[in-house]
């Protein structure tokens, strides 16, 4: 493919940037409306229970406070984005701390804050399941009896015949590894105001996806969609966090608004955010691989569970990413997966960038090197044994064609730019150097004290992964662009897809600018607002780029086709000639410049041309059988390699990251500065994963609530990142772009993983690595939820 | 919009202060930097949750300033982290305590947190203590028509509690100037490399002549109740051959007096081993520093 | 309570409630939404603010307590519509995606070159280490702190 590009790959700034740096941008908490209200959430003190009464009488006399429950809800209390499981306002029974009985909405937010505590709520605590091994015992606790099971979703796969692959193999290896709750940690805590129209309702929110809100305020409001309109404000950062929980809040808003016919705003201290929002599935993965002497994986059983905690939300399509990707990156005949996720009363797990990939990766990665480590090759030398080619066919059985299968390129370049090789053997320990402390003999014997001069352990790691773009056989995939060019050449754009921070409008921007051969300056994009224009699916699965530059492209190619009709009408050009567009420039091949881009406009629109489009692209077919897990599961996929070089200080388990090389494949960069923040960000992201990040409860209850115990990588935790694009081609897309906004986070933890592994000689299954983790092989914590500050 | 629900005083002088302190009914607390306090307040800390007065003190000059008079260096109550770690002479005479408070929370924090009020909360893990410790620092104590001196040791009581009375402030941190042959480090570990509460503190001042230690000093923080000095440790040591078991047998010997304390506590599984190890660490980088 | 104070260079008196935060009076009583709130317990530094050239968490000051002093927010540091160099450079390096610890860590950037005109990167990352941002990974930001303050030496 031709990428000789004039705007794609460059660095542009982004259209919103000149407001978030002035202060302008307008977040949903800076919106303010006359006679607004603010509404505050009542909830228990626990983690299973039926409610018996709620009593507001303390309340009641207030004077403008009013009380909105479950039977100010019009429409239907229980919502949800797949399976309708999550109440609105529980009346009924609470199935996790987050919950919410109902609010009390007034002027002052100070006095709510007082009032709240006055209502009773009385109710019965019932037996809590926490533990997900446990959920699907039969003599369990149900979390939601009407389902008649704690199982959410079961996702099978069966390839080739698992006990051929086995008996074929001269070793087996068999590990259990785990992931932990973590939780997104978006900066802007959850906002919404819903305000009463004459003809429906008006929703402004931190809102990830407003037609998905919309169809969830539909349902809690019985108002049909069209009478309903939602806007995202600027969005403080939601990495998949902002769906759900965002469009309760919503629904909240918005009944609390029709009952009282007054603007009702909600905003969420950074606690209530970390109580009520859904989190980063933690998994249990039992992997057992079969593999010859020579390096070449014959068979590989997988058995995953995921806790998707309180309510459904998106876990099936969560767990369905992860049956696709679970063997990693590699070509085995025979195959044998089941993922499955449970209900339990622990806080809900929803989408969070990754999407199910994280964990299989920290896992499949881990044994790629424990494999490598047996057979006494480099963990590059397994993957480029067994890594994906052109034509590879994967665990779902699809053959992987029309783009660069570039699993091995991405590979050998991270292993070419950190001198891989050479320093995993320098650095490579027989045994474990870790002299591991005991907690029956608190007293360091003398043999325990280390070499000062060994303290420090250098370690360098990597981890590979394929990843399929956009939602695959999760649900129609398809995107709209409305674009029109005014008389002064300047263009106006709008698509359904919902901008969550990291720039996407910037980038179909550019894609626009691109094909119509001009400056990105010339193009403004207009407000997401679901009454304006069609639904083009959710911001979710890195599916932006890929799936919004499709329809970006198509329709400024319908409007360059009719400027170009207008400029050989208009210069009296032969038909065989060709124009191009450059930089607000016109050209003939045959004559040279024209004109400018402003004046073909003008021209076209004296000349009553229509100017204005609609792009559409639809993903190409893919296809699933839910019962053998076999099918073409996503169109393309990108792939991409992570280097982690650490030091551990073997003493007290701290891991100093010294250096994280991202090199990944996205298709055609359309963004550079975009996409070079998608790396640093997402690897940053994965580093918190690897290493400290992680949400405990006692019974449910969380512990950590805020950022000062809930701890995410500041300016000082990462000494540097070398992100590098290895930017192969492919047929989807505009201009071949894919993905990049997850893959850059999957990555890290494993590759951490890893280099620790080098380091110290020991493998670690438990993620995240902590101290405790490091130096005692286990974590630990406080028996109670009290803290001595408090 | 938060509202703290309470009363303020701001007085313009000591005077004013005292008066306002020696009121009996009120429940006051004394404002400085606030960044406990007002995070206590907001969370309904129990600590803070009865507090009706609040008497700002950042008004007052004669607080907030750093001396060196004679041979003792003069630290105002609310002199906060970012001037002490900025101040020259607590760079050239107390260098642990200028690592200590340079490691404490954010720049923003640090820009308004104060040294009197690290310790005044008392909270186990006050960065400040254990090289205010080894320092042999004292506090002045004032109140309407009174004034007393206490070693910073003696003050500390349990976590969160201290010696101070409820009419009384502590005005002054007075340390007298090190010996120009004391050396000595301080160490932190937190779960983070920036922002982090801190796991476990240590800080040694000792003073080496003919490779045994003529003086040392030793305190932690973060590992027991409340920072503490290691006076049994510091006794044993004296005039003790530097060699590699000796250093060990400290080591061991601080782990056997925290394990005293505490007993075995949840945590202790990590911070009885690592502070044994750590300070064995850190012992060793002083001697060979030397 | 009547204060009296310096906000973005010009000065302003007005009645405050003794008991609000900064922020609150910054946000709900002036309007100023640039200074956000994240946390309201000073660990994310997305309401960071300038008072009497330091950068403080203004969730952990009381309104009252900026009475007599020069306080800059990040409605106060472009002159004349021009951007503040921090401003234009984090444009140009990518420093921005969500853009809601923005204001915050342009206020720490700012302080620390009144302070240090000179940072190395590991004064720079001290300086913006309260300043959480979960989107950038932070590169760009040090990036765009290095290339002001060269930009402002001159």
């Amino acid at each position: 493919m031709n990428k000789e590009f004039s705007v794609i790959g460059k660095s542009v700034i982004r259209e919103d940037a000149f407001d978030k740096v002035t202060g302008k941008a307008k977040f949903a908490d800076d919106y303010k409306f006359d006679e607004m209200l603010y509404a505050k959430m009542i909830r228990i003190k626990a983690t299973h229970a039926k409610i018996n009464s709620i009593d507001f009488s303390e309340i009641e006399n207030q004077k403008d406070i009013y009380v909105i429950t479950a039977n100010d809800v019009k429409g239907k209390n229980l919502v949800g984005l797949i399976k309708h499981d999550q109440p609105i306002f529980c009346n009924e029974k609470v199935v996790t701390p987050g919950d919410v009985i109902a609010m009390i909405v007034g002027e002052d937010e100070d006095k709510l804050e007082h009032l709240a505590k006055k209502v009773k709520v009385n109710f019965t605590p019932l037996p809590t399941l926490t533990d997900p091994t446990k959920a699907l015992d039969p003599d369990s606790v149900l979390i939601h009896p009407e389902e008649k099971s704690n199982l959410i979703i079961h996702h099978p796969l069966r390839k080739g015949d698992i006990e051929k692959g086995f008996s074929e193999s001269d070793e087996i290896l068999e590990q259990t590894y785990t992931t932990q709750l973590i939780e997104h940690a978006y900066i802007e805590p959850e906002s919404v105001i819903a305000i009463p129209k004459e003809d429906g309702i008006k929703i402004i929110g931190s809102i990830q996806n407003p037609f998905t809100t919309r169809r969830i305020v539909s349902l809690a409001t019985d108002l049909p969609l069209e009478k309903i309109e939602v806007i995202q404000a600027q969005l403080g950062g939601s990495f998949g966090g902002k769906d759900d929980t965002m469009c309760i809040l919503s629904a909240r808003a918005a009944v609390a608004s029709l009952k009282t016919n007054k603007p009702i705003k909600i905003k969420y201290t950074r606690e209530e955010s970390i109580l009520e929002s859904y989190k980063r599935h933690p998994y249990i993965l039992n992997y057992k691989v079969g593999y010859t002497k020579d390096g070449k994986i014959k068979a590989m059983k997988i058995d995953i569970l995921a806790d998707g905690g309180a309510y459904c939300s998106m876990s099936p399509f969560v767990t369905w990413r992860t049956v696709v990707q679970a063997t990693g990156p590699y070509e085995i005949e025979n195959v044998h997966t089941d993922v499955r996720a449970v209900y339990t009363n622990n806080p809900y797990t929803g989408a969070m960038r990754g999407f199910g990939s994280p964990q299989p990766i920290f896992a499949q990665e881990s044994l790629m090197d424990e494999i490598a480590i047996r057979l006494g090759i480099t963990p590059d030398e397994i993957r480029r044994i067994n890594g994906y080619k052109n034509g590879s066919v994967t665990a779902t059985g699809q053959k992987l064609q029309n783009h660069d299968v570039n699993i091995l390129t991405v590979l050998n370049k991270a292993v070419a730019l950190t001198n891989f090789s050479n320093k995993w053997k320098e650095y490579k320990k027989e045994k474990s150097v870790l002299n591991e402390y005991e907690f029956e003999k608190p007293i360091l014997k003398k043999n325990k004290f280390i070499d000062p001069k060994k303290l420090y352990q250098k370690g360098i790691g990597l981890a590979v992964s394929f990843r399929g773009c956009s939602l695959g056989a999760e649900g129609l995939d398809e995107t709209y662009c409305y674009m029109s060019i005014e008389k002064n050449g300047l263009v106006k754009m709008l698509t359904g897809l919902a901008e969550n921070g990291q720039g996407l409008r910037t980038t179909l921007i550019i894609t626009a600018a691109e094909t119509l051969g001009i400056i990105p300056d010339k193009i403004q994009f207009l407000e997401t607002n679901t009454s304006l224009i069609k639904d083009s699916g959710p911001t979710v699965a890195s599916r932006g780029t890929i799936m919004g530059t499709g329809s970006v492209k198509n329709a400024a190619e319908i409007l360059k086709e009719r400027l170009i009709k207008i400029v050989k009408k208009g210069f009296h050009l032969d038909d065989n000639d060709v124009i191009d567009f450059r930089e607000n420039l016109v050209f003939s091949r045959k004559k040279g410049l024209l004109t400018n881009f402003d004046f073909v406009c003008q021209l076209a629109l004296e000349q009553k041309e229509n100017l204005t489009a609609i792009g559409y692209y639809k993903s190409p077919e893919v296809h699933w059988n839910e019962h053998n897990g076999q099918g073409d599961a996503y169109f393309t996929y990108v792939y991409g390699c992570q280097v982690a070089e650490v030091t551990v200080n073997i003493g007290t388990g701290e891991v100093f990251l010294n250096k994280i090389t991202a090199v990944h494949d996205p298709g055609t960069v359309i963004n550079r500065l975009g996409a070079l923040g998608q790396i640093f960000g997402g690897v940053t992201q994965g580093a918190g994963y690897g290493i400290f990040e992680e949400i405990t409860h006692e019974d449910g209850m969380i512990r950590e609530l805020n950022f000062d115990q809930y701890l995410i990588p500041t300016a000082k935790d990462i000494d540097e990142i070398k992100p590098y694009f290895v930017e192969g081609n492919d047929i989807y897309g505009g201009y071949g772009a894919k993905s990049l906004g997850e893959p850059t986070l999957e990555l890290t933890a494993a590759a951490i993983a890893n280099a620790i592994r080098n380091a110290t000689g020991k493998r670690f299954f438990n993620l995240p690595i902590n101290l405790e983790e490091l130096v005692l092989g286990k974590k630990i914590r406080p028996q109670n939820l009290n803290r001595g500050s408090l | 919009m938060i509202n703290l629900n309470c009363k303020i005083e701001t007085p313009k002088n000591i005077d004013e202060l005292l008066k306002l302190l020696a009121v009996e009914n009120f429940n006051s607390k004394i404002l400085a930097g606030g960044t406990d306090l007002i995070v206590g307040k907001i969370q309904g800390s129990k600590r803070f949750v009865d507090t009706e007065l609040l008497i700002d003190i950042n008004k007052i000059e004669e607080l907030h300033k750093i001396d060196l008079i004679d041979d003792k260096i003069i630290i105002g109550a609310s002199t906060t982290f970012s001037e002490i770690e900025n101040n020259k002479i607590i760079n050239e005479h107390l260098p642990l305590l200028k690592k200590a408070v340079s490691k404490i929370g954010s720049l923003q924090i640090r820009n308004r947190a104060t040294i009197a009020g690290n310790f005044v909360n008392n909270a186990p893990c006050a960065d400040s203590v254990p090289p205010l410790l080894v320092y042999n620092a004292e506090l002045e104590l004032i109140s309407f028509g009174n004034k007393r001196t206490i070693s910073l040791e003696n003050f500390l009581e349990a976590p969160y509690k201290t010696q101070l009375q409820k009419s009384e402030l502590v005005s002054k941190i007075i340390i007298p100037v090190p010996d120009k042959n004391i050396i000595g480090d301080f160490y932190k570990l937190g779960r983070r490399r920036a922002v982090a509460i801190s796991r476990i503190t240590l800080a040694v001042l000792c003073r080496i002549e003919n490779n045994s230690f003529d003086d040392i000093r030793i305190a932690s923080g973060a590992v027991t109740p409340i920072g503490k000095r290691f006076y049994e440790i510091e006794n044993f040591t004296r005039e003790k051959r530097i060699n590699n078991d000796l250093l060990i047998n400290l080591s061991q010997m601080l782990g056997e007096e925290i394990l005293k304390i505490t007993g075995l506590r949840w945590s202790s599984a990590y911070k009885l081993p690592v502070v044994q190890q750590m300070f064995y660490q850190l012992l060793n980088n002083i001697v060979i520093k030397k | 309570m009547k204060i009296k104070f310096y906000l973005n260079k010009k000065e302003i008196e007005i009645e405050v409630d003794p008991t609000i935060r900064l922020i609150d009076l910054l946000r709900e009583k002036l309007n100023l939404t640039g200074t956000k709130e994240g946390c309201s317990i000073g660990e994310c530094g997305a309401c960071t603010v300038i008072v009497d050239g330091k950068a403080i968490n203004s969730c952990l000051m009381l309104a009252y307590q900026v009475d007599g002093c020069n306080v800059i927010t990040i409605e106060g540091i472009s002159e004349d519509g021009k951007l503040h160099p921090l401003q234009e450079n984090f444009l140009k390096t990518g420093a921005i995606q969500c853009g809601f610890c923005t204001p915050g860590m342009i206020m720490s950037a700012y302080a620390l070159l009144l302070e240090n005109p000179n940072p190395t990167e590991e004064e720079i990352k001290d300086a913006i280490a309260g300043n959480l941002c979960r989107c950038t990974g932070y590169k760009q930001i040090i990036d765009a702190i290095e290339v002001s303050a060269k930009e402002l030496k001159g």
